[in-house]
């Protein structure tokens, strides 16, 4: 049992940090939010510098570091708000190749994916992720050795910008689960106006898109297994996520209730903050505990990664409420302004918080593994 | 970073679960004769402690003439676990082996030592110890005890409460004012004070469970004499070893709150196989479920967090996470026991439980006296406002007043 970070995946979350602290100030993201720019960046040193090939084996061209050194990526991509197409292309794209693919489609999805020449999406069911299912809203069925697709996605991340979309629906047979690559364009992709822009959100639909067998990933009908275990990924990658968000408006929060004075002090030194600062302080340490559980569940592929993924979500979700809440607070009226950069900071983790299953849905998850 | 422990490590649990399937108390052993204090040491206390401290399994990072086996922090980490799931406590007197022993390892005098460390340890005289005051409560270091200095002995009077076990203790490890007039932290000593001296008097003080329930005690001094050479370190210097106690204490402390507080979860999941007041499962009720799974959520953090931590705790710091635990560890416990006292509805309100004491059948005691009983842990050893002063201060860096 060792919880410690290795002195290499220090060195890794040292460099990231300077990179992101370098190339992603909150004023990037806001220029996202205010005028839909679309930086080069951070995604580009991403790429360059192999984090997009971290979780993936050396045979398609990665650096086969594990997800617990991608996890404490991620984690400081919260931590920046980055944006950009790591969190769906690395995270939730790759994880779902890699877990149904081919040799051949591992090829041609996961290797180029790795190489950061090609971006991800998944399209699943964000309403019932966190028990591993899939609603009515998008079906398959078969037409010869093809595969039809009608229906549509809702929050896909990424989803009218990624080169490719990994498809999750609901097949006639078998488990009821069959996988699919669309690449962009075969889908009708409509940008919503997303709570956090630099998170940006789309509405997709699909009216007969006919996909070939070679974009078929594994047996549709047989398949429930590789999507849980990717959504297994996704999830605790948003957790962890969401964990360095939490991590960073906490640092903000405080250093604001240090600076800022009324009645002749720091309203720092009012007990009322400091309990406030406190508590979020156990909740940030609480979330980051669970999630590197979860973590290193998934990259040992240990038997409590089921459990462990649906805790870190839940953690996280704790997490995120109290920290946005007391941050937003703390921060009095300036929280309350466009201005102030902890708006940022509120969507990123709220965002996060609705992707793969609330917490609350995460809980009844956990309540059904544990047969309560 | 890993989750399974080196096969060397299992090779040591392995062994240790075997020797504590053999040697640990039996039910019937301790229900023949129940310990009613945290200083009570029973026959079988006595002997379980000895049986400990002889197979280096007592204070296991320690040598062996101390009841240890000088076993690296990674398997002492592996000890306490097993030692926080059986259902016997490792010591019944767990302030002196937790907290007194270790103080006079680190600052007693060879005297000192030769006289109380081995006996403590082999369970031969209990311990209470002598901090809290009615006037100095969470602000320790403004304790009044007075200790006049002579040149071969000091004059203790004064007022101690909540003393833990008083009434069984033989020896109390007390920390008394010696010098009134240095700044408060500056003038604190700490005294080993015979218990059966002349001018102390233990008046028993009941908690809120149950009258016949006592484990505190308001312990008062007149004029007790007390020979110089059971000072304990430097005169005027008791406050470092109040800090330096109190992170033995807390290094390992939290293995078994959690280990108590997952002895809870356990209860819980069979009261969710229960009927609740409306004749229906308890477990089918969606508000249970979402609360239960929450509480497990919480629960499994605390070993997560506790893991973190624990490279610190090995070299016997106080560190911030100390405080998280305590903090949340004691509030998650409370909030368990209450979510299970209010599915019961008044069932939780039937509440015939004598069992009281250190043995399996605490398994019986009811909800609602469970829930009770979860206040010990949010206000002793630093109330959580104590513990959320620290985190914000010490951690996160805001003013001090």
């Amino acid at each position: 049992m060792d919880f410690e970070i290795t002195p290499e995946q220090q060195q890794l979350v040292e460099s990231v940090r300077a990179v992101l602290g370098r190339e992603c100030p909150t004023a990037l993201v806001r220029d996202i939010v205010e005028n839909g720019s679309a930086p080069e960046q951070p995604w580009k040193s991403a790429r360059e510098l192999g984090w997009t090939a971290i979780d993936v084996p050396e045979a398609h061209g990665g650096l086969e570091l594990g997800f617990a050194a991608l996890g404490l990526v991620i984690e400081q991509h919260g931590y920046f708000i980055a944006p950009g197409p790591f969190l769906a292309s690395v995270t939730q794209f790759l994880p779902l190749v890699r877990e149904a693919g081919s040799a051949a489609q591992l090829a041609r999805f996961a290797a180029p994916a790795a190489a950061g020449e090609l971006t991800g999406a998944l399209a699943i069911d964000h309403g019932c992720a966190a028990e591993h299912a899939l609603g009515d809203a998008l079906r398959a069925r078969r037409d010869g050795s093809a595969w039809i697709l009608d229906g549509e996605r809702h929050a896909v991340l990424d989803g009218d910008r990624a080169d490719e979309i990994a498809v999750a629906a609901r097949v006639d047979e078998g488990d009821g689960v069959g996988l699919f690559v669309v690449p962009q364009g075969a889908a009708k992709a409509q940008r919503v106006v997303s709570l956090d822009a630099s998170r940006p959100l789309a509405h997709l639909r699909l009216d007969g898109v006919r996909v070939e067998p070679e974009r078929v990933l594994g047996t549709p009908g047989a398949s429930a297994r590789a999507l849980g275990r990717a959504l297994e990924h996704a999830t605790v990658a948003a957790a962890l996520e969401c964990v360095g968000t939490c991590q960073s408006l906490m640092e903000r929060t405080v250093e604001y209730a240090k600076q800022r004075r009324q009645f002749d002090q720091p309203i720092g030194a009012f007990q009322a903050i400091q309990h406030k600062c406190a508590d979020m302080f156990v909740q940030v340490e609480k979330a980051r505990a669970t999630g590197y559980f979860a973590m290193m569940a998934l990259a040992e592929d240990d038997p409590r990664r089921a459990l462990g993924a649906s805790m870190a979500k839940a953690a996280a979700s704790d997490c995120q409420r109290l920290v946005c809440k007391e941050g937003i607070q703390i921060h009095g009226g300036m929280g309350y302004t466009w201005e102030s950069d902890v708006q940022l900071f509120v969507k990123r983790a709220k965002t996060l918080e609705a992707l793969f299953g609330t917490g609350t849905q995460h809980r009844k998850r956990i309540a059904d593994l544990l047969e309560i | 970073m890993q989750l399974h422990y080196d096969a060397e490590t299992e090779k040591f649990r392995a062994e240790l679960r075997e020797w504590l399937a053999e040697n640990q108390p039996t039910v019937a052993e301790m229900r023949a004769e129940p310990t009613t204090s945290s200083a009570h040491l029973t026959s079988w206390a006595r002997r379980w402690q000895r049986r400990l401290f002889d197979a280096g399994l007592l204070v296991p990072g320690w040598p062996p003439e101390l009841g240890g086996r000088n076993l690296p922090p990674v398997q002492q980490l592996v000890y306490h676990e097993e030692m926080a799931r059986i259902p016997v406590m490792r010591t019944n007197n767990p302030q002196g082996l937790g907290i007194i022993a270790p103080s006079i390892h680190d600052y007693g005098s060879d005297f000192l030592k030769q006289k109380y460390l081995v006996p403590t340890l082999r369970a031969e005289i209990a311990w209470c110890l002598g901090m809290s005051e009615p006037g100095a409560g969470s602000d320790l270091a403004g304790l009044s005890t007075r200790a006049e200095v002579h040149d071969d002995h000091f004059v203790v009077s004064g007022q101690k409460i909540w003393t833990s076990g008083a009434h069984h203790a033989d020896h109390c490890f007390c920390f008394v004012r010696t010098d009134p007039d240095a700044p408060k932290h500056r003038g604190i000593s700490v005294v080993i004070i015979d218990m059966k001296a002349p001018g102390i008097r233990v008046r028993p003080l009941p908690d809120l469970l149950d009258r016949d329930h006592v484990d505190f005690n308001e312990v008062f001094f007149d004029g007790v004499v007390v020979p110089r050479d059971h000072l304990v370190g430097p005169l005027n210097q008791g406050w470092s070893i109040s800090a330096g106690s109190l992170a033995h204490e807390r290094g390992m402390m939290w293995l078994s709150s959690a280990a108590q507080l997952d002895g809870n979860l356990e209860r819980m999941f069979r009261l969710a196989r229960e009927r609740g007041p409306d004749g229906k499962r308890i477990g089918e009720d969606a508000v249970f479920r979402d609360a239960l799974a929450s509480l497990y959520v919480d629960a499994q953090a605390i070993w997560f967090m506790g893991y973190r931590g624990f490279a610190k705790f090995a070299k016997g710091n106080i560190s911030p996470e100390h405080s998280v635990l305590k903090l949340f560890g004691s509030e998650v416990a409370q909030r368990a026991a209450r979510v299970a006292s209010e599915a019961q509805g008044v069932d939780a309100l039937e509440v015939d439980f004598h069992g009281w004491g250190h043995d399996a059948s605490s398994d019986e005691l009811p909800w609602s006296l469970r829930y009770l009983q979860t206040y010990g842990a949010t206000i002793s050893a630093g109330a959580s406002e104590i513990q959320r002063n620290i985190i914000a201060q010490r951690v996160l860096g805001l003013p001090r007043r």
